[in-house]
């Protein structure tokens, strides 16, 4: 039920500051030489000359249609947009997701199994190096180093045609090595504080006593212990990596995701696409906090989903 | 067996490889993406790229042909004017057809007749369309203005705009407009039918269904793919008549596309790549973009020399270039809405003002702004006609380009202006790396006249939308902008200062100067003749002398290619010239 009050109370913050602190799309529309007639034809046409409610109770109407009409950019159906754009988006973004998790996961044991030793340090000081580098200088490198004529030039720099696993494999490798690259920094030392904190505790301890392998207590006792901040992580990442796009990636390698289209629509105020991606995004929030709650229970058994 | 077995697939293989090998793509990339191929929004270079390459205009320019050139495209010949400059009549080619599409009844392209641009021209003045062309025949074309006024009905002729026959166009004018048939070679006249209109209504900006050298086949915020209409009209490659010149042209091998049908090429991608580096990566590998431009960063590393300009032998071998300088301009111009800039009743405050702005002009250094920013390549020049076009004059007085820090202290001192008196001068710009640093220089030299530094400041705007809407709503003092042309008339930049196009219109700089609105006026109705151009250049100089903005400068671009295209790449004003390109197999 909370789920009703969160998506009209991020809808109303959210037409807020579109509306009186976002682009003026009308300047953007205009010919060249305009008359101001022309300029109120246009605030007419975006609705922009009726009152903030007005405009407000249409955004619920479309809502609850899920129709939010045409790109005041584009012309081109909204849903369509999105149909199109968030599954490239997730096919692009996913093996990186996946392989930063995991990796991440497993490279954060192997620190906590080695605390304080070398192999910790080596892996915790790698990590910053991988945070502190900016995305923008990864993709930069990765793009001169696998795909440019002064680097190996194994795969393409820029598009996304993809028809088969290999075109698949082709496009999405290049952009994978840097969404690892950085999330690996983020995650291992995430992973890493979380299992540590685990291995401090009494039924590690015990564990040990007890005598089991150093495997079954990482992955047995410390791992699955572990599991309720790192299901956290992952499972309230979701919606950034299915709506959110990536950016930098999708602008760098010329790949046409969501990420590229709300950007262009937060910074030409196309509105339309905007509350588009807004509505979508809270949805999948809420989507994601119930299953978080299912996820905490398979987890955890203890915990009640009352 | 196994070998019979794979015989199949070898062959299907091959088949494949040697179809690959047949088809001829040309591949390139710009610097933006285009939102819309309805031409009735064809703003920007890149849509108009595309929306002439997919849509039939009335006339189009000569492809090589320099200055500029129209030639009939659609039309039969040049248009038939009347003794008082006032109807035009317009015959079209008979039997050319629309791409084939479900917009149409059989799914078959229609035949493309005059009612065609009748009705493709009233959509400028349809307000729901949201025209952005509309400007370039508002208060031009008699009954197109009371039209829209009366509701835009599509079934009510408008006197000015007629179909005679199934071939034949009229436009009767208010007042003669010599610009007109440049008009009819831009994105904005492409010629639309009906029944796609009606099929996909605002969708028609992604379905374009026109009668060009081509189609679009898919289109996304990177990529848009074009393939041969082969519906297309017979059309030859005419090398001599595109203005073909040997010593300019010779190295390209366009020659031998003589008498070629058009368009060469089956397919075009074009990929809209906004990050320099990807852009530069993607074109070097040389598998994937064959013609770019170059930019800033790699200029070191690729050009041997800058003037002339050469190629480092490693380059030169692989690419050819183009030394081609934008036909249009950038500036800076100053709002003579803002009390320290304007006009005033008080002549000595007028006087004052005037200087202000002189002293400004007097202090911008245009060799270091060319050699920061624009490769270093090209030069400024005094007033705003850009070369090329008719009026724009080499001899003319350079004193406005040239840094005078001495003649603008003196012209502050003067007129009174000293630290304490100069106002509050705000820089404005979209918030970039680059403005950030044109607002760095421009207050370097304003301090180098005595301008205390801190009363020059950066006003950054979010988006190039909010920046316009203070621009058109002149609350900003200073216009630091570009202009491409729309045709290349010096009209089309001199009506940047006229009087009544002051803002919201495209006269920024709210410059109205009753002198130069009567020249405006004289000249805008008269044919190409050395009577107009000295009028353009007397206007010319009236905004030098009034020192209206600094400028200008025409943006000066290396253009690359790999030497398996034949090609003389062109991006401004020209429009519809992929057809003309050829790939070596």
């Amino acid at each position: 039920m909370y789920s009703i009050p969160l998506l009209f109370g991020v809808t109303l913050i959210s037409f807020v500051l579109m509306v009186y602190f976002g682009p003026d799309k009308t300047y953007d529309l205009l010919g060249r030489n305009p008359t101001i007639e022309e300029i109120n034809e246009i605030r007419h046409q975006l609705g922009y000359d009726q009152p903030f409610f007005v405009r407000y109770l249409e955004y619920i109407k479309e809502v609850l249609l899920f129709d939010f009409g045409y790109s005041d950019s584009t012309g081109e159906k909204v849903t369509s947009i999105l149909a199109k754009t968030i599954p490239v988006s997730i096919a692009l973004q996913l093996p990186g997701f996946i392989l930063g998790n995991v990796l991440g996961i497993l490279l954060a044991l192997f620190a906590a199994m080695h605390r304080s030793t070398w192999l910790d340090k080596l892996i915790m000081s790698s990590s910053v190096v991988g945070m502190s580098i900016s995305y923008l200088i990864v993709i930069i490198t990765t793009q001169l180093i696998f795909c440019s004529s002064y680097g190996l030039n194994l795969f393409p720099v820029y598009g996304w045609e993809v028809n088969s696993l290999s075109d698949y494999l082709y496009y999405i490798t290049v952009p994978t090595i840097s969404s690892v690259f950085v999330a690996l920094g983020y995650n291992t030392r995430f992973y890493r504080a979380v299992i540590v904190e685990e291995t401090t505790r009494d039924h590690v301890r015990t564990a040990k006593a007890f005598g089991h392998s150093a495997s079954t207590i990482l992955f047995k006792h410390v791992l699955r212990n572990s599991l309720i901040p790192i299901v956290t992580r992952i499972v309230f990442s979701i919606p950034f990596v299915i709506v959110g796009g990536a950016l930098l990636l999708e602008s760098y390698f010329g790949i046409p995701g969501v990420g590229l289209t709300a950007y262009d629509a937060i910074t030409t105020g196309d509105l339309p696409v905007l509350k588009a991606i807004i509505v979508l995004t809270t949805l999948m929030f809420i989507l994601v906090v119930s299953l978080v709650d299912i996820l905490y229970r398979v987890v955890d058994p203890r915990i009640s989903l009352k | 067996m196994k070998k019979i077995t794979l015989l199949p697939l070898a062959a299907l293989v091959a088949s494949s490889l040697a179809l690959a090998d047949d088809i001829k793509v040309l591949k390139f990339s710009e610097d933006g993406t285009p939102t819309t191929f309805d031409p009735v929004q064809a703003g920007t270079t890149y849509a108009n790229t595309v929306t002439t390459a997919v849509y039939d205009t009335l006339y189009e320019y000569k492809y090589l042909k320099s200055p500029y050139e129209l030639k009939p495209n659609l039309a039969v010949d040049m248009p038939q004017v009347s003794e008082d400059g006032l109807t035009y009549t317009i015959k079209l080619k008979k039997g050319v057809k629309f791409i084939d599409d479900p917009a149409f009844a059989d799914g078959k392209g229609r035949e493309v007749t005059a009612a065609d641009f009748v009705y493709s021209i009233k959509r400028h003045f349809d307000p729901k369309n949201r025209s952005q062309g509309s400007w370039l025949w508002t208060g031009k074309i008699v009954g197109v203005d009371d039209w829209k006024a009366n509701g835009s009905d599509y079934t009510k002729s408008i006197e000015g705009l007629q179909a005679l026959d199934a071939h034949t166009v009229q436009i009767k004018l208010i007042k003669p407009f010599p610009q007109l048939t440049y008009t009819l070679a831009m994105g904005y006249s492409g010629i639309v039918p009906v029944e796609a209109v009606e099929k996909y209504g605002r969708e028609l900006s992604v379905h374009p269904v026109g009668s060009g050298p081509f189609k679009v086949v898919s289109h996304n915020s990177t990529k848009t793919v074009l393939e041969k209409n082969t519906n297309y009209r017979q059309e030859i490659f005419d090398v001599a008549g595109s203005g073909y010149d040997e010593k300019v042209h010779g190295f390209t091998g366009i020659a031998t596309l003589d008498g070629k049908t058009l368009p060469i090429v089956d397919r075009v991608e074009l990929n809209w790549v906004k990050q320099a580096s990807a852009r530069w990566n993607s074109f070097s590998k040389g598998t994937e973009i064959v013609n770019t431009t170059l930019q800033n960063e790699q200029m070191n590393e690729v050009l041997a020399s800058k003037h002339p300009v050469t190629l480092k032998p490693e380059y030169a071998e692989k690419f050819n270039f183009r030394v081609n300088p934008e036909a249009g301009l950038v500036y800076n111009f100053f709002n003579f809405d803002d009390e320290y800039f304007g006009y005033s009743e008080d002549p000595k405050i007028g006087a004052a003002n005037k200087a202000l702005r002189c002293a400004i002009v007097k202090s911008f250094n245009w060799p270091q702004r060319v050699s920061r920013f624009y490769l270093g390549i090209g030069e400024a020049y005094p007033g705003f006609i850009v070369p090329g076009t008719d009026g724009f004059d080499p001899a003319m007085d350079k004193a406005s380009i040239k840094q005078d820090i001495a003649g603008a202290k003196k012209l502050l001192k003067e007129h009174g202006w000293n630290k304490r008196s100069l106002p509050v001068l705000y820089f404005p710009g979209v918030s970039s790396t680059r403005n950030k640093q044109f607002f760095e220089q421009f207050r370097g030299n304003l301090t180098k006249i005595g301008y205390p530094k801190n009363k020059i400041k950066n006003k950054s705007y979010a988006t190039f939308g909010d920046f316009n809407k203070d621009v058109k709503m002149s609350k900003t003092q200073l216009i630091p902008m570009g202009w491409g042309l729309d045709y290349p008339d010096a009209e089309n930049t001199l009506q940047l200062f006229y009087g009544p196009n002051r803002s919201p219109g495209s006269n920024g700089s709210n410059y109205n100067n009753p002198e130069f609105n009567k020249l405006y006026e004289q000249a805008s109705i008269m044919q190409p003749s050395p009577e107009r151009t000295e009028i353009y250049k007397q206007m010319n100089q009236m905004v030098v002398d009034d020192c209206v903005g600094i400028g200008g400068y025409s943006r000066t671009r290396i253009r690359m290619w790999h030497k398996n295209a034949i090609m003389w790449p062109q991006r401004d004003v020209i429009g519809n010239y992929l057809k003309y390109v050829d790939i070596k197999s």
